[in-house]
């Protein structure tokens, strides 16, 4: 077996290129260690051009390698992505937090992955870079390829970053989960939201749920309901039943029945976007 | 809060003001230093591995072993018909080695090898061909019991591994004469103790056929029994020696007997030392978990509160083999009818056989189980009679000087106080609007004497060295709980000396006094009164040594020699005196505590125990009720474990026992699939990490037992008892409705808001 830990993308493609295909990317190996490993490794965690938090005039760029106790910790992005924040700082336990990275919990491609969902819910786009040098961008929620299954192959590609839009004037953004314990436990359901109001009314809405399907999936007619509506309790009950009306959820012994998962979207849906817009309105 | 900060709170000095020693396995652990059965390596030492049934019920009609023992680093493939068919068991004579003809479960042992690494292990297993005729298996209990289930065993006809039919009074009339009758069923499931460490053990077998394990067991000696028996060897030549252990809380009072028979057959096969280790899936698909239970239990009451009558009648799942199913079934069936004055019982309890993983016990052996469905009960019939749920609990609880139900003579007993302070802590008489608050109480047998009625105590030696240091010998054990401290304190306090200058031996069979061991709570309150015993008789020797030396009266006052004039004497000068004086010997002080007889009948009406522990324990919790999600805020856990010698130690397992009850009430239980386990990785048997255990307000209100030495009594299994009681009632007062079915989680509690059904 040969791990390297590479010290530059040049290095990294470099090793990847040579292996023919046999090698693969390891960030945080908070995923990868649970598999059988591959033979040949390149460690990308200490490559500098995948990691930092940087805000742009009009953009929020976060590096792959940043880990969830890093984006949980940075101002910048509880400022400007607070979904992301919060899910980042619920991830398993804290030795998880440290180690696991963002790019590895979207390549990981598992279907409730914390950092994942919010970044769906917030739109954010993944910028890779293959053997070649030559870069393209695609939504987080195109890079899966079925259930724990990404469209990104680590031997070929590298995950650089990701960028999103910083939050606008009238906009908040909130994620919660429900699990079954306080830590090291995945969860039932997890939820993000992004909204953004203009005088008392939302304008923007994305609502984001998981575990229903391989990706991270948007709630579309319960975002219809919210569209130019004016937040009420009568919206709010609306929300909870679209939102466990419009998607097919799944019960599974170890977890919880169909119907109460069913459920607790509907709830989760609500609760989520209510807070998105509690944030939105302060931020108006 | 940092116990070292609580208002009062010294962890160096006990009530009585006696300095306090942790004891020699603390260090070595927060260290890391501290060596554990998996740690263990010999010299020339192979590596033993089993295969497992893939099938909850099979005829083996044939083993095919010739391509695993052609391969290479194979050292030894053994099956059932390389051993003699003979059938051992803790209660009944249940299990053999290795399967015979038949499996009852997924995960029965077929064969086992013994290889030169792990790997050469694995593939032999891989390389053996199993030709099984499945036939068809009964996994429930009930499905058990009905007419024409198919039979596990044939010795166990209708699948009933043991019953009991029990009264006491007239039940009949006190449900006749009762102004309330509440009744209700619950549910437990299977929980595995899940200690830290998975069992591990080497197993040397020499030329002469001497036979030593190396492994951590509670009970070594008892395991020891079981082992020459097995193996038909005389019991002198079976020697147990321990690592550190890594956690047990029950489990390994007897461990894993398969694992350690197997590696001592494969070590007799190969005349090499072979080392055997559970894998964490082993040991929740193999291990051994306690029994769940199925109780309907029916209590009478008068209209002022007064408790009348209980009926109670129980269904418990033994799995494939039985273990110690039977005492468990019993503890579960009957002791939680101590903790209240309840004059009229009747209980039916019966074990039963399924195809699923055999079962054993757990810290508590099943009190904690009842305890869920008999407080459950009785809030029930509080809530009925308009009555508060602390002072209904106060009016009937058993009080210092009762002989209870089933003839338990309490000799001390501080629940009524235990009660009202774990009130007083969670502020019972001030109850916050938005939160549920629940309240339980528990006994625990302390020292109990049931399992041996002529081996009833323990014995210790104290030695004092030539370097004037003393050496404890003791076959009880510590796991964690801090017997070994206690017994330094113990035998300090005697003869006065600075704890430091004492050493343990408790863990080699070779150099110790046969012992119990760990359970039934008997370690400090039996082991320790051994201890003290054995530093009082060194004390007296010591005495006697220095006066002979001296040539006139010496007496050991605050730790020194001294005699009339005044002079002082250093041990070690009187242990060299003695040592020469007798050409070798040492001063070996001799203790042995014989506890009382115990007189029960055969309905085991009696005093079973040399003492009994109380607790109370109360609970604060919030339910989310649009989801069912709930938050554990606080527990308050008060106990009367008779004098506190080892403040810091006893918090502790308050600390852990409490956490684990947390664990057993709300996240806990096996799941199973047509006999496969299906919670068998830590990611889905979910025991509560920091997080989800809640603040622990914990006090102890000292008695001074005539029986304990010092006046102590049991601790480590009385802590977990009121747990599942308080939080199902506390999780009831917030939901509104009651959840019958461990563990209660949030989707349960939803289940129950929604149907709307108020069952309390
Ligand atoms: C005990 C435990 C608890 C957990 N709890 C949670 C939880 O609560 N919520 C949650 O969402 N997740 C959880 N996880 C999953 C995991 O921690 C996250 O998914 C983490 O973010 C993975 O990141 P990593 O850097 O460790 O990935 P790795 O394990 O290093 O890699 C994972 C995959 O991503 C690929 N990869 C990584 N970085 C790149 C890159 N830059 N470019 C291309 N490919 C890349 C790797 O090749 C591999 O296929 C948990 C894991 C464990 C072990």
């Amino acid at each position: 077996m040969s791990y390297t830990i590479a010290s530059n993308l040049k290095q990294a493609i470099k090793i990847l290129k040579e292996s023919d295909g046999k090698a693969q990317v390891i960030a945080g190996a908070t995923d990868l260690f649970l598999e059988n490993l591959p033979s040949e490794l390149v460690d990308v965690s200490a490559v500098p051009e995948i990691l930092g938090i940087t805000r742009g005039k009009d953009f929020l760029s976060i590096g792959a390698g940043v880990t969830h106790a890093e984006a949980a910790a940075s101002s910048v992005i509880r400022s400007e992505a607070e979904a992301l924040s919060e899910a980042c700082r619920i991830v398993g336990s804290p030795q998880v937090r440290n180690m696991g990275t963002l790019g590895g919990n979207v390549i990981n491609a598992a279907p409730a992955a914390d950092a994942a969902v919010a970044l769906v819910a917030l739109g954010a786009k993944a910028v890779l870079t293959d053997l070649y040098g030559s870069s393209r961008e695609a939504f987080v929620v195109d890079l899966y390829g079925g259930y724990n299954r990404s469209s990104v192959d680590s031997s070929a590609e590298i995950l650089m970053r990701f960028l999103l839009k910083p939050a606008q004037r009238g906009e908040g953004s909130a994620f919660l989960r429900f699990a079954p314990r306080a830590a090291l436990a995945l969860p039932l359901v997890n939820a993000a939201a992004r909204i953004r109001v203009e005088q008392s009314l939302i304008k923007e809405a994305r609502i984001v749920i998981a575990p229903a399907k391989p990706a991270p999936t948007r709630l579309l007619e319960t975002e219809k309901l919210l569209l130019g509506a004016k937040p009420g309790l009568d919206l709010w009950q609306k929300v909870k039943s679209t939102a466990s009306s419009e998607i097919e959820v799944r019960g599974s012994m170890l977890r919880c029945s169909e119907e109460y998962r069913c459920h607790l979207v509907g709830v989760l849906a609500r609760r989520v976007s209510q807070q998105a817009v509690v944030r939105a309105m302060e931020a108006e | 809060m940092p116990i070292d900060k609580e208002k009062g709170f010294d962890a160096k000095n006990n009530s009585s003001g006696a300095t306090v020693n942790q004891g020699p396995d603390v260090w070595a652990k927060a260290a890391g230093r501290a060596l554990y059965g998996i740690d263990l390596q010999l010299p020339g030492m192979l590596y033993g591995k089993i295969l497992r049934s893939p099938h909850p019920h099979a005829r083996i009609k044939a083993i095919d072993t010739a391509e695993a023992d052609a391969l290479p680093g194979v050292r030894a493939v053994l099956t059932a018909s390389d051993i003699k068919k003979k059938r051992y068991g803790i209660v009944v004579q249940d299990e053999l080695p290795l399967a015979y003809d038949r499996v009852r479960y997924i995960g029965d042992e077929v064969a086992a090898v013994a290889a030169v690494d792990e790997k050469s292990a694995s593939r032999a297993l891989e390389a053996l061909n199993v030709e099984y005729e499945p036939l068809s298996a009964v996994f429930e209990p009930k499905a058990a019991l009905a007419q024409g289930a198919v039979q596990i065993h044939d010795q166990f006809p209708g699948n009933i591994a043991w019953q009991r039919e029990l009264e006491r009074g007239n039940p009949d009339r006190a449900f006749k004469e009762a102004d309330l009758v509440v009744e209700n069923s619950f549910s437990i499931p299977s929980v595995h103790p899940t200690y830290l460490e998975p069992i591990a053990c080497v197993a040397s077998s020499d030329y002469p056929g001497n036979l030593t394990i190396h492994t951590a067991l509670q009970s070594p000696d008892i395991v020891r029994d079981i082992i020459a028996g097995a193996l038909e060897l005389p019991f002198s030549k079976v020697r147990i020696v321990g690592p550190v252990m890594g956690g047990g809380f029950g489990g390994r009072v007897y461990g894993n007997l398969k694992l350690y028979l197997l590696s001592s057959l494969l070590s007799q096969f190969t005349g090499l030392p072979v080392k055997m280790q559970l894998s964490r899936e082993e040991e929740f698909c193999i291990g051994r978990p306690m029994i769940a239970a199925e109780l309907k239990i029916k209590m009478a009451l008068r209209s002022d509160g007064t408790f009348l009558a209980r009926e109670s009648e129980i269904v418990t799942d033994n799995g494939a083999y039985s273990a110690q199913a039977p005492w468990v079934s019993k503890t579960l069936s009957e002791r939680n009818d101590s903790v209240y004055r309840i004059p009229n019982i009747r209980t039916r309890a019966c074990l039963v056989y399924t195809n699923k993983v055999p079962t054993a016990q757990y810290r508590a052996y099943g009190n904690q189980a009842a305890n869920f469905a008999c407080e459950s009960l009785i809030d029930q019939a509080a809530e009925k009679l308009g009555l508060d749920p602390l002072q209904i609990r106060l009016n009937n609880c058993t009080q210092a000087g009762d002989t209870t139900v089933h003839g338990l003579k309490i000799k001390s007993c501080a629940l009524k106080d235990c009660l009202k302070e774990a009130a007083a802590k969670i502020g019972w008489s001030n109850r916050n609007k938005n939160c549920g608050y629940g309240i339980s109480a528990g006994i625990h047998a302390s020292g109990s004497l049931v399992a041996n009625k002529d081996f009833r105590g323990a014995s210790a030696r104290a030695v004092l060295e030539l370097d004037g240091r003393v050496t404890l010998f003791s076959g009880e054990q510590d796991y964690g709980q801090g017997t070994y401290g206690a017994f330094t304190n113990i035998a300090a306090g005697v003869l006065e000396l600075d704890p430091d200058l004492f050493s343990l031996n408790c863990r080699d069979s070779l150099i110790t006094p046969y012992s119990q061991g760990a359970l039934a709570n008997r370690q400090t309150t039996i082991g320790g009164r051994a201890v003290q015993l054995a530093a009082a008789d060194l004390k007296k020797l010591i005495e006697e040594a220095a006066s002979e030396m001296a040539g006139e009266p010496v007496r050991m006052e605050k730790g020194r020699l001294k005699s009339n004039d005044g002079s002082i004497m250093e041990l070690a000068a009187v242990a060299v005196y003695y040592h020469n004086r007798t050409s070798g010997l040492t001063l070996t002080g001799e203790g042995s505590y014989v506890p009382p007889p115990v007189e029960y009948d055969e309905t085991s009406y009696g005093n079973i125990s040399v003492t009994y522990s109380f607790a109370a324990h109360a609970a604060e919790v919030e339910v989310d009720r649009e989801t069912g999600a709930f938050t554990i805020k606080r527990i308050a856990s008060v106990h009367d474990s008779g004098r506190i010698i080892n403040p810091l130690a006893a918090r502790g397992q308050v600390y852990g026992g409490v956490a684990q009850g947390v664990g057993f009430s709300c996240y806990e239980g096996y799941l199973f699939d047509r006999g496969r386990v299906v919670s068998k990785t830590l990611a889905d048997y979910r025991i509560p990490t920091a997080l989800d255990v809640p603040h622990i307000a914990c006090c102890f209100i000292e008695t001074t037992d005539p029986e304990g030495p010092l006046g102590v009594k049991g601790l480590g299994e009385v802590v977990q008892v009121p747990v599942p009681g308080a939080l199902a009632n506390a999780v009831a007062d917030a939901a509104g409705v009651r959840v019958t079915e461990l563990p209660i989680t949030a989707e349960k509690i939803y289940r129950a808001i929604s149907k709307g059904e108020c069952a309390r």
